[in-house]
């Protein structure tokens, strides 16, 4: 097929599973969620801290006013929408991502519509790039909503607390782009897991679930290596000289470099609070600020990962009977 | 040109062949029956046309080209059971399917709703259907784009004795306007009401490819079987004997007379010479039931 020629037919395949998305009532209710119910909460927070502890010792050198221009200012909403679904536990980025995969790629299993949709455009390159087109549409739509209801919010939010519009905005729009990005990677693995495991709900659960599963076992396996004397698991590693990289693993970590961007504002936010500049032991919370990764190298490994699962999903999409 | 091509198309699961060397060609304006028991490689062989199974050998041409291609963009499908998005209604699921094929002017998505008759309940989630009205839907998908090529795999499952005429009546019209149709139906009658040609195929093998006319007339075989009307049967089972002819009593007071193909003109004239008189004398015929056990198993010889 031509260039031109398969351009068209991803064209079509876009605007037929956009047609489709729009018409999925749990996508709004996601949306809904994101947008409407997060921001009030901030705000309905925000304004109880402000009553309660504006005039109170606590906001002597103006740490209250100073946590409510972080957090519930148009611009302290806007990170909040990008940095607090990075800490719910499913994310709400991979609940999304999870949904949107459902929709696309589960609903063809579940309903068996595999058979309809490859007749009616047999180019199977473009239903696949059509399909995380439209995912990563979708997932751009709902971030970009979050943001715009945070600015929202944030604005009703000056006219009873005591917030700016003051903010790096440059530098947020930045990491709502390169989160979007990195949304690629767990995009192409969720359909990766819903079309092989054959089962839409299956192969939501393995998406939710496989990569926290095998960086805790990672976890586990760390504490038995460390574990002394020596023991059949740091006997291995030794043995092998992989100690090192074992312990270097965690830095690759598919979660740790997919929520860096989101939580990016939120280690700025402590280091803003704290008013240092300096490293500073956060202890347990180094692993949710992201710990020592960079935004660069966040993005270079998201971008392996979507490699790695963008070819082993093209390899079984473009190549398995249909049932 | 044939619009449907199948070039000894094999599809073998690990050791178990579903399809075995199947050969065939269906034309335009043409419509095949595609008979066989449940099982026989119907379907896998309409999932291999479709592109969506990919032969273990052979291969498959439609309009020409080559399946899987951009020819399948010509062809409508409906396999096995009609599947749609149950959360959409009629109308956007076909609406659907409009955008992801890309080349259907809006109208033609109320055209063929009428043409299925479905227009009062296109507005309804798809969910709320019967088996019958997802299988008219169906059929108004297969045909949305006006394809050339239709292949519809038990189409009037589910459909009562109304339905299934209008399925009958739409497929002679499809047809009319030239497309090539292949349908497949496990149900002997519905093909005889269906299709002109048959491709009968029992085990992935494929066991026939004619008109209806030559499958029950058993016109592929050596003899053929007169049902012989006389005055008397005796005096014809006699004759027979005389000719050296197999002969047997049939019902009604007939006799069937057995006679190689290549001599059937002459037999009642070498009846009169041995002095019979016979009053009427037909081929004897199969219904297509019978026929088809035939083919499908041949120890078995139904008269």
């Amino acid at each position: 097929m031509s260039g031109a020629g398969r351009l068209a037919a991803i064209g079509h395949v876009f605007r037929a599973e956009a047609f489709k998305v729009l018409r999925k009532r749990r996508v709004y209710v996601l949306a809904a969620l994101y947008w409407a119910v997060l921001p009030i909460l901030v705000l309905v927070t925000a304004r109880v801290l402000h009553v309660n502890l504006a005039r109170s010792f606590a906001n002597e050198v103006g740490n209250v006013d100073q946590a409510l221009q972080l957090f519930a200012s148009p611009f302290g909403l806007v990170q909040v929408a990008l940095a607090a679904p990075a800490y719910m536990s499913p994310t709400l980025y991979i609940v999304a991502v999870a949904l949107v995969a459902a929709l696309l790629i589960g609903d063809e299993r579940s309903q068996n519509m595999w058979k309809s949709v490859l007749v009616v455009q047999p180019d199977r390159w473009a239903v696949l790039l059509g399909k995380v087109a439209v995912a990563m549409a979708t997932l751009g739509a709902l971030m970009l909503g979050g943001a715009v209801s945070g600015f929202l919010f944030g604005a009703l939010g000056t006219t009873f607390l005591p917030t700016t519009f003051v903010g790096a905005w440059g530098e947020v729009a930045g990491l709502y782009l390169l989160q979007w990005a990195v949304l690629l990677a767990p995009t192409l693995f969720a359909f990766l897991m819903v079309f092989v495991v054959r089962s839409g709900v299956l192969g939501v659960v393995t998406v939710l679930f496989l990569p926290g599963l095998v960086e805790g076992i990672y976890t586990v396996l760390t504490s038995l290596a460390q574990l002394q004397p020596l023991n059949r698991i740091n006997a291995v590693f030794q043995a092998l000289r992989l100690q090192r990289a074992w312990e270097a693993l965690p830095e690759y970590f598919f979660t740790a470099n997919l929520y860096l961007p989101g939580r990016w504002p939120v280690r700025d936010a402590v280091n803003a609070f704290l008013e240092t500049a300096d490293e500073v032991d956060m202890g347990p919370l180094t692993g949710m600020l992201g710990g020592d990764l960079t935004l660069p190298h966040a993005g270079l490994v998201m971008l392996g990962y979507a490699v790695l699962f963008g070819v082993l999903l093209a390899w079984s999409f473009l190549r398995r009977d249909v049932d | 040109m044939s619009a449907i091509q199948a070039e000894r198309l094999t599809k073998r699961y690990g050791s178990v062949a579903a399809v075995s060397d199947v050969t065939f060609e269906v034309s335009a304006g043409e419509v095949a029956g595609f008979l066989g028991p449940n099982g026989a490689g119907k379907t896998t062989t309409l999932r291999m046309l479709a592109g969506l199974v990919r032969p273990t050998s052979g291969h498959c041409r439609v309009l020409g080209r080559s399946v899987p291609g951009p020819g399948l963009r010509e062809v409508g499908t409906m396999i096995e059971e009609p599947t749609f998005y149950p959360y959409l209604t009629g109308r956007a699921n076909l609406r659907h399917a409009a955008l992801l094929h890309g080349d259907v002017p809006a109208r033609r998505i109320d055209e063929a709703l009428a043409f299925v008759r479905m227009e009062n309940a296109a507005d309804k989630k798809v969910r709320a259907y019967s088996q019958g009205m997802r299988q008219r839907l169906a059929l108004a998908r297969a045909i949305l784009w006006k394809p050339k090529v239709l292949l519809l795999d038990e189409p009037t499952n589910g459909l009562d004795p109304a339905g299934i005429a209008e399925v009958r009546e739409a497929l002679a019209t499809v047809a009319d306007e030239g497309a090539a149709v292949l349908v497949s139906s496990h149900i002997l009658a519905e093909v005889e009401k269906l299709a002109d040609r048959v491709l009968a195929i029992d085990k992935g093998v494929l066991r026939f490819d004619g008109s209806l006319d030559r499958l029950v007339s058993r016109m592929d075989e050596a003899t053929v079987t007169y049902v012989v009307h006389a005055a008397d049967v005796n005096t014809v089972l006699a004759a027979a004997q005389e000719l050296g002819l197999t002969a047997r009593a049939g019902d009604g007071g007939a006799a069937l007379v057995d006679v190689p193909r290549a001599e059937a003109g002459d037999l009642l004239h070498r009846l009169a010479l041995q002095g019979v008189k016979v009053t009427s004398a037909t081929p004897l015929t199969d219904s297509l039931e019978s026929a088809y056990l035939r083919l499908v198993n041949p120890a078995e010889k139904p008269s």
